[in-house]
């Protein structure tokens, strides 16, 4: 196993209390694997990817509990200069905002060529040849003379793949990509999906997508788990989880989404909001929301069941809902639809 | 609720509600600082027709930089045009001004894209919805202004007795309902949403398409909705218009444009979208542009996708393709037979047949 988190929680101090943004958090990640994580803003996604590279803002950001288990080592035990060795070129991540992400007063040419020479040492010359291969690799046209350019004179579409090419530049086994196309138009979308995908069959890594797009996940990912208040409530090979999903926010997240191929008369609308970070509900997280909720649901929080018995069930699914079966065997976990908040 | 009825149609001709005709705006590119010397311009919107009529939703759509949010803007009056008309009732209301202008600007109002930084954040709920009576007094008397402020309000979903909080207070879904209340506080006929919910999470997202198609139902509203999901607009839109470079390049219903389209622009566009089905991943066929949309400072001649487009050939270099019926599809009738800007327009399935209705 590449990576394996195990029980991870982090919290954040904030003006208003404690805000719990992981509540415990176990996955994997096999080396060629795409695991798509996915959930709404505030779910945890991003802040968990976070705390694996080791670029958790710390303080107000905290580690309170779990492993991080990465080819073997636990990565909270280790010294931060021998984190700074696995950061980079070890695992890599790419960022949504690539504009941010890049230094304006550099070169693109120089900002790669830095991990060559930080890393592995390489003279200014060299490096400049490697970061030229590297455009080329991820099909920059005119790679030897846009060398030069600085990030404001790339579309974003080509600022993503230089930021694609900067986290691949030395050979990771790891990549995290926290909404990799989230900025992008959808035609250039494809453009960068397409080559990550690639790049990732390639060199066989691991791929984590952070994403909230669930077109996107149906398209590239291996499996999936899916993240509401800082918690995992669905894990499942992809197929499974779109054919039938095992958990109420699931099923909700899914029918929620206007489609392509017709038009519905009406959208389902999971009722309520997200809890604040600060006062998680007590047991299940998603109660209030719930279609389903009992009194089980307001007390007990339910733990990661194994999705072992009924329809499309199987190895490697898990739900962490207390009536997963019925979820599973039908469609009682859908409401009805509502535009009421 | 009482206070929301609907207005009772004031003229029944048969006359579209809003006119749009050869709509250009350019913006100027200048050098030197003494004399100031045009040098080029931006060409942000270069020729758009439409009609929108009474109680119908037109969809736009397309990628940044394609003129779509300029459009907009003009029509709300909030950038002037360098050309064209925009006729509301078949009055142009880019020549109107003072009295006349303000009279017609009550009946179009805009919803804005991000939630964050279109409310003020110093104004309470309360004065941010009423603000529109501040302009136009005519439309409530001042002793009445509460109790309105507070039935926009509870029309939209939110709390009315939360008028006297302040936006920071509200969630991103919360803060586009009070947007939508100030739009509809005037009662206009036509809203035009720019990006509505494109910053919401898609469970918020669903609540708030839900809320903008319940009330035109309730209140007989036109929408012009701009986007660049394509999935949103389908389910929104009576009829789709699809924005490249400055130009409507194909427009339909949305069967004819999501279901059978000939412009190949439209066609890369729709076979780009993921779809949320894993098993359709394998059976599609994606057509992946190449290179950037060019600028609009530097339009190529002839058809403005030609340089991106696979199936580019002299013609499109030299003759520009107007947006009309193309020939081929003229006699038949049928789905395909729609305005579609391309001298090779051929139809092309790139949504996968209706998966949804096979489901049980």
């Amino acid at each position: 196993m590449l990576l394996e988190v195990r029980d991870l929680r982090v919290e954040f101090a904030t003006r208003d209390g404690v805000a719990q943004a992981v509540n415990g958090v176990d996955y994997t990640v096999d080396a060629g694997e795409t695991l798509a994580v996915l959930g709404e803003s505030g779910s945890g996604k991003s802040v968990t990817a976070q705390a694996i590279m080791g670029i958790l803002d710390v303080p107000p950001g905290r580690i309170t509990g779990g492993e991080i288990l990465f080819k073997g080592r636990d990565l909270l035990k280790l010294k931060e200069e021998q984190r700074r060795s696995v950061r980079g070129a070890e695992m890599a991540m790419i960022f949504q905002d690539a504009l941010s992400s890049l230094n304006p007063v550099l070169t693109v040419g120089d900002q790669l060529g830095e991990m060559f020479v930080v890393h592995r040492g390489m003279s200014r010359k060299d490096a400049r040849a490697k970061a030229v291969e590297l455009m080329d690799r991820v099909r920059i046209p005119a790679a030897g003379q846009r060398v030069r350019d600085y990030p404001h004179q790339f579309s974003g579409g080509m600022r993503q793949r230089i930021m694609i090419a900067m986290a691949l530049a030395l050979e990771p086994d790891l990549i995290i990509a926290d909404e990799p196309t989230t900025a992008l138009d959808v035609t250039v979308q494809a453009q960068v999906m397409d080559l990550l995908a690639e790049l990732q069959r390639e060199y066989d890594m691991g791929l984590i997508l952070i994403t909230h797009d669930l077109g996107v996940v149906a398209d590239v990912a291996d499996r999936i788990a899916v993240m509401y208040a800082g918690r995992i409530v669905e894990t499942a090979p992809v197929h499974d989880l779109y054919k039938a999903p095992a958990h109420p926010y699931t099923r909700g997240l899914l029918d929620s989404i206007p489609r392509l191929d017709h038009k519905g008369r009406e959208l389902y609308a999971i009722k309520g909001l997200p809890p604040s970070l600060t006062a998680i509900p007590p047991g299940c997280p998603f109660h209030p929301r719930c279609p389903m909720a009992q009194d089980v649901c307001r007390t007990d929080v339910p733990p990661l069941y194994a999705v072992d018995r009924g329809p499309v069930s199987g190895p490697g699914r898990g739900s962490a809902c207390h009536f997963w079966l019925d979820c599973l065997e039908d469609s009682a976990c859908r409401g009805p639809a509502s535009d009421t908040p | 609720m009482a206070t929301m009825a609907p207005v009772p149609g004031t003229d029944t001709t048969t006359e579209p509600l809003l006119e749009v005709e050869g709509l250009v705006k350019h913006y100027p590119l200048t050098q030197g600082i003494l004399f100031r010397k045009q040098t080029g311009a931006v060409k942000a919107v270069d020729g758009v027709d439409f009609v929108l009529g009474r109680g119908e939703t037109l969809g736009i759509v397309g990628e940044s930089g394609c003129g779509k949010s300029t459009v907009a803007r003009m029509l709300v009056n909030l950038e002037r045009p360098t050309a064209g008309a925009i006729r509301y009732k078949g009055e142009d209301v880019t020549r109107l001004s003072g009295r006349a202008l303000k009279a017609v600007r009550r009946n179009i109002q805009m919803v804005f894209q991000d939630p964050y930084t279109s409310l003020n954040p110093r104004m309470t709920v309360g004065d941010i919805v009423g603000e529109p009576f501040d302009i136009h007094p005519e439309a409530a008397p001042r002793g009445d202004r509460r109790r309105r402020v507070q039935g926009l309000l509870e029309v939209v979903g939110l709390n009315p007795e939360h008028l006297n909080r302040y936006p920071h207070q509200f969630s991103g879904g919360q803060r586009q309902r009070i947007g939508i209340a100030r739009g509809l506080a005037l009662r206009p006929e036509i809203i035009v949403a720019d990006e509505p919910v494109s910053a919401l999470d898609v469970s918020v997202q669903a609540q708030v398409v839900n809320l903008l198609e319940r009330l035109q139902d309730e209140f007989g509203l036109a929408y012009v909705f701009i986007a660049h999901d394509l999935s949103v607009v389908r389910h929104i839109s009576d009829r789709v218009g699809v924005m490249y470079l400055g130009r409507i390049v194909e427009t339909g219903t949305d069967a004819q444009i999501y279901g059978h389209p000939t412009h190949p622009y439209t066609q890369a566009l729709l076979s780009a979208v993921p779809v949320p089905d894993p098993a359709a991943r394998d059976r599609r066929e994606r057509i992946i542009l190449t290179g950037d949309v060019p600028s609009p400072a530097d339009i190529p001649s002839g058809c403005r996708f030609r340089t991106r487009c696979w199936k580019a050939r002299q013609r499109c270099v030299d003759e520009v393709p107007l947006l009309a019926v193309p020939e081929a599809f003229r006699g038949e009738g049928g789905p395909a037979a729609h305005p579609s800007a391309c001298h090779f327009a051929e139809e092309k399935r790139v949504v996968p047949a209706d998966a949804a209705e096979a489901r049980p």
